[in-house]
């Protein structure tokens, strides 16, 4: 993809890279990192969609009121498959993110369009339960939020609402389970009546995590999960996701293209609400298609 | 696609893959003399010449260690993605590539010297001169053609080893008769024989340089015959 | 990198920049603490007037000057047999306390003296009287001696006499002080403990006057408009915070509520009238409609107050519970309201300590009647502590000005108490996150 393609519009497809090496041009770089403006994103290069689509989402746009942050997305998300979603503050990956479990509906004004489909069921048809789709769509936010309850409670909440668990052995179980999937049951096992709030950045988020998979989800979306965490914790969370990925599909959205690249299978780069380039993240990581996801991975912008 | 490396929001990852570059091609200039020193040094019976070569083949294993170095420290201290990861691993791999070709060269120097020492001009001296005028060609386009990202003329200089290969197999094939014609020459030949094992091994390594120009490039690795990796 | 660097000073020319204005920033400093500080002794200094005031005005009302008589349940004096409700009625228990006074005062002759020798107790004495034959039949055509409250005149004269030699005559007569002194020289005049003020209703007399009705009042008062306010008022916060859609209409419902609490109370006290009493003929004075003229006042201060509470909560917590896959209710229920309780309870004791402290809107709905009787239910006439003040304030008797102060000093005790509530209940279920 020459700079001169790029900036003669969007008529010609990022994937009409001249197959032989002899069309390549070595003219001296110029403009090519200056494309910033949506006009110069045609559609998504790479490999968007997969066979054994867990969540299936075709020509997605957001809008809050008038403005629209996201621009007709559509991407797949594999079963049992860690996609990470990255791209410069404000490219619509935290939307497009919470659209998945309709986390944008008590958004005022905000309005979904496109085909969302979670096992080929629609996640915004209108006869859709939020609450059901959530318990199947988890979220660890970005923020570790546990409630300021015991940490026993914190995991148990969900259960205890959906009414997963009708017996107290039951649900210790559960609680056992979950905290031990997430890799925090011999740190807490003593003190589990004690809030969860008092637990370090890094235990509160896995915290969180043992709580969203206290509800057997699906698929567990996670909002930045390690921004507030230092490396080991953030380590921690790493391996983790890198554990649960034989269970569950898994969608992080990351500022860290390092984390993006060490627990992702495949890899969305999103920019000014368009989905710029999918492909895997081997890919993604040593040789982009796009221009724009290059410049944006080696530190480029600016 | 173009290659781009001065245009970070790091002013300074820029000048360190920079300066990265630069010494490497450095490095790829040192050894291009060496090359032709050495030719030179056994096609002229300069032993003085050959002495010179073995002293620089210091220099460039030096050469080797320092961007060996630098390029750890830049993985280390920026974890480069794409375009410059695959600019820090090229520059890595070139860097062995060159540092052989410099030992080549030093192995040709070390045959001069032996054939100064046994006087009378052998045969074979004419396909030496022509192999090695062909890989010192081949060495330089290589290094241009990195210098520049230029992946077509990777490619045209990629295509050249395989006539340096042929021309090696016939030159080979030449000495075989002669030593059967004339066994007493059989050790002067066979120090003819290793110089062109060690062009054609030259020719090797500038291939291997053109391979990493795509590789840079592309990010398609084409070694070991897998062209079909090229886009 | 020196094309950094904006300007061409020199760092020494910065610094010394720096340090030549550093002398009067430091002043400005000072001069603003030392406006703090003056500002916050000034309000010390008005809290510590106003108490030593209230204090030194009010404690002498909690001590009531008794005196000790020896009466005789003569049923010839009294008029009647025997012991019963309707002879009980008629008797004359005044005459026992005059023939008393008239042993303990053998000498004094003439009717005027007499009348000023009888005005030594309360009038109140005979009710005490009744009471006590009443509940002890017995007693009739025996004697005994007891205490009773001396007539406000001699309360007065007494605490008066404490302060300076001669003390405070007022309307007591010369050969009244005579006797007084005679009598507190011989122990049968004494000051005590003030029980009526705790037990009695409002009176005309002094002496007699208590505060337990308006207390009770101002306690029914504020049951009902707690009952009332608290959770209508939590209801709507949490509506309009969590569930209402924000449009024109909740905007317009939002600044109608900030105006509310910018009404006039008063305003409230007509709206009273015209829809509790007139409309829905409640009865007049009674603790429930002043609750719900109440209730009317502290609802926006309540709703505000709870609003703030629920904006406070951080939204990470609720985006939590609802990626759980909790309803709205259940976010509300399990997780934003614990956590909004403490602020809530706050506005509420706050709101509830204004609704204590007013008087005006409970004046147009009949509250400020004259109520002697205790009342025992939230439908009974009562008056509430504010109101009684102001009654106290103006009666020309000089016993209520102690009176009236030391119902303040109750006022402000019960406060107090409210407040404290608020701060311990706050401590307790604040928790942290």
């Amino acid at each position: 993809m020459t700079s001169m393609t790029l900036n003669a519009g969007a008529a010609v497809p990022a994937q009409d890279k001249p197959n032989s090496a002899t069309d390549l041009s070595n003219k001296p770089a110029t403009e090519s990192t200056s494309v910033k403006t949506q006009e110069d994103i045609a559609e998504t290069v790479g490999s968007p969609f997969c066979d054994e689509a867990k969540l299936r989402m075709r020509n997605v746009n957001v809008f809050y009121g008038e403005s629209q942050a996201i621009h007709d997305v559509s991407l797949d998300i594999g079963r049992n498959q860690v996609v990470a979603m990255i791209g410069p503050s404000g490219c619509g990956k935290s939307t497009f993110l919470r659209c998945l479990n309709r986390m944008n509906d008590t958004i005022e004004g905000c309005r979904v369009e496109g085909d969302l489909t979670l096992d080929g069921e629609a996640i915004y048809g209108p006869k859709v339960d939020v609450v059901p789709l959530r318990a199947r769509v988890g979220m660890v936010f970005q923020k570790p939020n546990p409630f300021p309850k015991s940490i026993y409670d914190n995991v148990a909440y969900g259960p205890k609402i959906h009414g997963i668990a009708s017996r107290r052995a039951e649900l210790d179980e559960i609680v056992e389970n979950s905290l031990r999937r997430a890799g925090l049951w011999n740190e807490v096992k003593d003190r589990l009546d004690k809030p969860g709030t008092g637990l370090s950045g890094g235990q509160q988020q896995r915290l969180c995590i043992a709580r969203a998979i206290a509800v057997s989800p699906e698929v567990i979306l996670m909002d930045e999960p390690c921004s507030a965490l230092d490396p080991i914790a953030t380590a921690r969370i790493e391996e983790l996701i890198h554990e649960l990925r034989e269970n569950y599909t898994i969608a992080i959205v990351t500022h860290s293209m390092q984390q993006a690249a060490r627990v992702s299978q495949r890899t969305a780069y999103f920019h000014l609400g368009k989905l710029v380039e999918v492909n895997d993240t081997e890919t993604v990581f040593t040789n982009p298609e796009h221009d724009l996801t290059e410049a944006y991975i080696t530190g480029r912008f600016g | 696609m173009d290659m781009h490396f001065d245009q970070h929001i790091s002013r300074q990852f820029n000048e360190d893959l920079e300066s990265l570059k630069t010494e490497m091609l450095e490095m790829g200039g040192l050894v291009t003399r060496q090359v032709a020193d050495a030719v030179e040094a056994l096609a002229n019976a300069d032993s003085e010449l050959a002495e010179k070569v073995l002293r620089v083949e210091e220099d460039i294993d030096r050469c080797e260690m320092e961007v060996d170095e630098h390029a750890t420290l830049i993985i280390a201290k920026r974890q480069p993605a794409a375009s410059d990861l695959r600019m820090v691993m090229s520059v890595i791999r070139i860097a062995r590539d060159l540092e052989r070709v410099g030992d080549e060269a030093s192995k040709i120097a070390k045959m001069a010297i032996a054939l100064t020492d046994e006087g009378s001009a052998p045969r074979g001296y004419t396909e030496i001169r022509h192999i090695a005028n062909a890989v010192r060609k081949m060495l330089n386009d290589a290094l241009d053609a990195y210098t520049r990202f230029d992946v077509k003329s990777a490619m045209a200089t990629l295509a050249e080893d395989e006539q340096v290969d042929m021309d090696y197999r016939s030159a080979v094939r030449e000495m075989v008769t002669y030593m059967m014609e004339d066994p007493r020459s059989i050790s002067r030949v066979m120090n003819v024989l290793w110089t062109l094992r060690s062009l054609e091994r030259i020719g090797d390594h500038a291939k291997n340089i053109c391979e990493q120009v795509v590789y840079l490039v592309q990010g398609a690795d084409i070694r070991h015959g897998n062209e079909q990796n090229l886009r | 990198m020196t094309d950094l660097t904006q300007s061409n000073l020199t760092q020494e020319q910065v610094r010394e920049r720096i340090e030549s204005r550093l002398a009067s920033r430091h002043r400005k400093e000072k001069i603003f603490r030392g406006f703090g500080i003056a500002s916050i002794a000034f309000g010390i200094l008005a809290v510590v007037v106003l108490f030593t005031d209230i204090i030194s005005k009010g404690s002498s009302a909690f001590v009531q000057t008794d005196i000790e008589l020896n009466v005789t349940y003569d049923p010839a004096v009294l008029g009647i047999d025997s012991v019963d409700d309707e002879s009980l009625a008629w008797a004359n228990f005044d005459a026992v306390i005059r023939n008393a006074l008239r042993e303990r005062f053998p000498e004094v002759s003439g009717r005027r003296d007499k009348r000023e020798l009888y005005s030594l107790v309360s009038n109140g004495a005979g009710f005490e009287l009744r009471e006590r034959l009443q509940q002890n039949p017995a007693l009739l055509g025996k004697s005994e001696t007891l205490w009773f409250n001396a007539d406000d005149d001699v309360d007065t004269y007494v605490k008066s006499l404490s302060k300076s030699e001669e003390g405070f005559l007022g309307r007591t007569s010369e050969q009244k002080a005579e006797w007084i002194k005679s009598l507190l020289a011989t122990g049968e005049l004494e000051k005590r403990f003030n029980t009526t003020f705790f037990t009695n209703g409002d009176s005309r007399e002094p002496e007699q006057a208590g505060i337990r009705a308006a207390l009770m009042g101002s306690l029914f008062t504020l049951l009902v408009t707690l009952a009332l306010s608290f959770p209508i008022g939590v209801a709507a916060a949490i509506y309009l915070e969590e569930f209402a859609p924000k449009n024109r209409w909740t905007d317009l419902i939002e600044v109608n509520i900030n105006n509310l609490a910018a009404v006039p109370s008063i305003v409230f006290g007509l709206l009273g009238l015209a829809i509790f009493i007139n409309f829905f003929e409640l009865p007049r004075s009674a603790p429930l409609v002043g609750g719900l003229v109440l209730t009317l006042m502290t609802l926006p201060t309540i709703i505000i107050s709870s609003r703030a509470a629920l904006k406070s909560v951080p939204p990470s917590i609720r985006e939590a519970a609802m990626g759980m896959g909790a309803s709205r209710m259940q976010v509300v229920l399990h997780h934003v309201l614990p956590l909004a309780m403490p602020g809530m309870l706050t506005g509420a004791i706050i709101g509830m300590a204004q609704a204590l402290g007013e008087t005006a809107p409970l004046l147009m709905i009949g509250m400020v009647a004259f109520i002697v009787d205790v009342p025992h239910g939230i439908t009974d006439p009562s008056t509430v502590l504010p109101v009684q003040i102001f009654l106290w304030a103006d009666s020309p008797e000089r016993a209520f000005v102690e009176r009236t102060s030391a119902a303040i000093m109750v006022l402000l005790a019960v406060l107090i108490t409210m407040n404290t509530c608020a701060v311990w209940l706050r401590k307790k279920l604040e928790r942290r996150w």
